[in-house]
């Protein structure tokens, strides 16, 4: 990006991060304040600049549990939406189908899933194999159900006009049909990612060997507090990556698509 | 009855109810475009003067309206309204409007609707003032219904209602029969004909129907479109009270082919 | 009328699809399909409803429903009304939008260490599912303030109203579907974070009995206390589904 344009005054540059920021700032603030003021034993809280410590000098343990943990998240999210929208498809392409697993996914998908976790991890087993099956079917059920909306919300008229050009099924399906349940199924993704990440994470601390949740409970029963905290950090700099790319994933591709 | 015309010399601002002064208005569209709505139109009502606004569609009749009742700025020029600002008389409750869309709110009763203005205006709840114009407007019995049971033009009696709850000192209409069959528009008309002669309020109505204009107003003007300009001002000399048979007579049928001809697009005259 | 046909008919397929899976549900287990960790749905409700274990279950419910009801309270109840701060002093808007946005996407897994230090272990649960509800309602609520119509600002402003008589009489009115919305759809958040608040070393509620029952193979227990938090979720959504039809059919 060019550096400031004209109208731009570096104040101008404050204000806007100022009105921004704000929020974020202050908690950072309140906390640093909180720790120093009060004077807590650092074993219980630590400092903030002692976490940042603990990051830049152990980037080794950070990055190979977060690789893991972001692969894990990724692979689930990708193969669980792909999963969920071979599923509507499927549903689409009968009304009894539909009228059957439609229910069913929207009552999954309003249950609190991540209570399933455990039951998930008896049934699959302690391994990591489980964490990935368990952001699978976390992230099949918004695809399913945002896909199977989105394959019935045609543009109104459209469905006529197709008809009246004697498109065959198939042709109306990949022309009309499939194109229209995009935005939906960016929905689906943007509204799956934080949770992705989440449940991988969950799964690794309730019975991982490794990764970023299994790292969080590790150093919470050795009162590494430092390291608990740095793991929160990254967990959350992850969490936020995949948010904001899912949701300028989304903003891309509707705009493409209008 | 001496209201005011506009070609009468001009005496102070105050003496107007409404001065529309040379005012035009440029809309800036999204792309950055401009679009000039309106452009030098003067426009002078006297206290309770009655003047209907006749115009094809787009040649910013609701402009002026929006403007007079300060729902937007002139671009040029200047409105007043009891010689100040138009929105001091917003502020002060005195302002009746009822718009193309009648702006009901979903989730009060008619009656409730109705009585918005009082709780606006911290005022109590006049019922029986409530339960006359529903009357007034054939509404009676309608009290507890909601706007999505009502028809288009039911929806639009009720804002008239509620545009005349507080007997306002302005009234401004903004194709207020629009919604209607003809016959209820008829009713209509003579019924609001009969509000207006018992309190004489000053009106400024924007209308498509050249009878309407006719049978209600002291003046009728006419636009012309893009950019909204007046091209016409005729004074209707009907005395009032008037009755449903004026309409019927020589002079009426003159005057609407007048005003009809007038609102042609230029070129076939 | 035809409209009323298809409506039975999609009732029935979605009975019909309930009734399979709890079929499958059953069949399964009861043909080991999947194991001994796959319990019939008979058996879990043999378990669940056995009067020596009710006192256990009785007591879980207690210690977690009253986490998701405090939690779902004082988070809807934050953000509603920091989204009407927000929609009445402006300037303070962009910067809370971002507070609330960085918050949803912390993951809540990071953020117990803090509630267990600043509120306690048994609270923790409580904080998590506030802060869920928390931003589903802000979220919601500000943009529901904004959806009075231009015709009706318009009318107010004709009124003479003032800011507050326009945020009683208009702007909230027009909130209230988009905040019944947010309100159904942060019920199973708010069970979510309850639960996995337990995980963090609650010494009580159903989330914990998930956990040691997954630790101790204890296969029906594991079943009924996933059950139960799902059904109770479900039932709740549905009650805020319910009033939500009602809202919707007055304030829209
Ligand atoms: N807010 C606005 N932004 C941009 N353009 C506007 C706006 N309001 C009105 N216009 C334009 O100004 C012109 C006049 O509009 P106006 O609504 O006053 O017409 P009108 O005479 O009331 O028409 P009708 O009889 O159809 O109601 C139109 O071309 C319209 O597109
Ligand atoms: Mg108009």
């Amino acid at each position: 990006m060019s550096p400031v344009s004209q109208t731009r005054s570096p104040l101008d540059w404050v204000k806007t991060a100022i009105s921004r920021y704000w929020g974020v700032v202050g908690v950072l603030i309140a906390w640093q304040a909180w720790v120093t003021i009060t004077g807590v034993n650092s074993i219980v809280i630590p400092h903030p600049i002692n976490v940042v410590g603990d990051l830049v000098f152990n980037p080794g343990v950070y990055l190979a549990n977060a690789g893991q943990t972001l692969f894990l998240a990724a692979a689930g999210l990708i193969l669980g939406m792909a999963l969920g929208t071979m599923v509507a498809i499927v549903a689409w392409s009968s009304r009894i189908l539909s009228g059957i697993l439609v229910p069913l996914g929207l009552i999954f998908s309003s249950v609190p899933v991540v209570a399933l976790i455990p039951v998930l991890a008896r049934l699959l087993g302690y391994d990591v194999k489980t964490v990935l099956g368990i952001v699978i079917i976390i992230s099949f059920f918004p695809a399913f159900v945002f896909t199977a909306a989105g394959l019935k919300s045609l543009p109104p008229g459209s469905s006529d006009l197709f008809k009246v050009f004697g498109a065959s099924r198939w042709t109306r399906f990949v022309h009309l049909v499939l194109p229209s349940a995009v935005p939906n199924w960016m929905i689906a993704l943007r509204l799956s990612a934080p949770p992705a990440v989440l449940s991988a994470m969950l799964a690794e601390f309730l019975m991982g060997k490794s990764g970023l949740g299994f790292l969080f409970r590790q150093s919470a029963t050795e009162f590494a507090t430092e390291r608990a905290f740095g793991t929160s950090v990254i967990a959350t700099v992850i969490s936020v990556l995949c948010f904001t790319s899912a949701v300028a994933a989304e903003k891309f591709i509707n705009e493409k698509w209008k | 009855m001496n209201a005011p015309l506009s070609s009468a010399p001009a005496t102070a601002p105050e003496a107007w109810a409404i001065n529309v002064d040379h005012v035009g208005k440029t809309f800036t569209l999204d792309g950055g475009k401009e679009l000039k709505a309106i452009d030098d139109v003067d426009i002078k009502i006297g206290q309770g003067e009655f003047v209907a606004l006749l115009g094809p569609s787009g040649c910013g009749k609701s402009t002026i309206l929006r403007l007079v009742a300060a729902l937007e700025d002139v671009s040029t020029g200047r409105v007043t309204v009891e010689g100040s600002n138009p929105t001091a008389l917003s502020r002060a409750h005195r302002l009746g409007v009822a718009f193309q869309d009648h702006a009901l709110l979903p989730w009060l009763t008619i009656r409730d609707n109705i009585a918005l203005p009082y709780k606006v205006a911290g005022r109590p709840v006049d019922d029986k003032r409530i339960a006359e114009l529903l009357a007034l407007v054939g509404l009676s019995g309608f009290e507890k219904a909601r706007p999505r049971q009502l028809s288009g033009g039911m929806r639009q009696r009720v804002s008239i209602a509620r545009a005349l709850v507080l007997k306002p000192d302005v009234l401004l209409l903004d194709e207020p029969f629009g919604a209607l069959d003809a016959v209820t528009r008829r009713h209509m008309n003579v019924e609001l004909q009969r509000i207006w002669s018992e309190q004489r309020i000053t009106t400024l109505l924007v209308t498509h129907s050249v009878e309407e204009a006719l049978f209600l107003a002291d003046r009728v003007i006419v636009m012309s479109g893009r950019p909204g300009r007046i091209i016409k001002e005729i004074q209707v000399p009907f005395a009032r009270p008037r009755s449903p048979d004026v309409q019927r007579t020589m002079e009426f049928h003159h005057l609407a082919d007048e005003l009809t001809l007038a609102l042609e697009p230029e070129g076939h005259h | 009328m035809k409209m009323t046909a298809e409506r039975w008919q999609s009732l029935t397929l979605g009975i019909v699809g309930i009734a399979l899976f709890l079929a499958a549900w059953e069949a399964i287990g009861v043909n080991r399909l999947a194991g001994l960790t796959w319990p019939p749905l008979s058996a879990v409700f043999q378990f669940m409803f056995d009067p020596t274990k009710a006192q256990l279950f009785i007591r879980a419910m207690e210690a977690s429903f009253s986490m998701v009801i405090l939690g779902y309270v004082t988070g809807s109840v934050v953000g509603i009304a920091l989204a009407g701060l927000v929609h009445v002093l402006p300037v303070v808007r962009p910067g809370m939008d971002r507070l609330a946005s960085v918050i949803h996407a912390i993951p809540a897994i990071a953020l117990a260490p803090l509630f267990i230090v600043l509120i306690s272990r048994e609270f923790t649960g409580m904080a998590i599912a506030a802060l869920n509800v928390f931003f589903i309602l802000y979220v919601s609520t500000t943009s529901g303030l904004n959806n009075s119509t231009a015709g009706h600002r318009d009318l107010f402003q004709v009124l003479g109203s003032s800011r507050t008589t326009r945020l009683l009489r208009l702007d909230l009115p027009a909130a209230l579907p988009a905040v019944v919305s947010g309100m159904k759809y942060s019920v199973p958040a708010a069970f979510i974070g309850a639960i996995l608040g337990e995980w963090f070393g609650s010494s009580r509620g159903l989330g914990l009995l998930m956990v040691s029952a997954m630790q101790n193979f204890q296969i029906p227990l594991l079943w009924s206390a996933v059950f139960i938090a799902s059904t109770a979720s479900l039932i709740v959504f549905g009650l805020m589904g319910l009033l939500e039809q009602f809202v919707y059919g007055r304030y829209k």
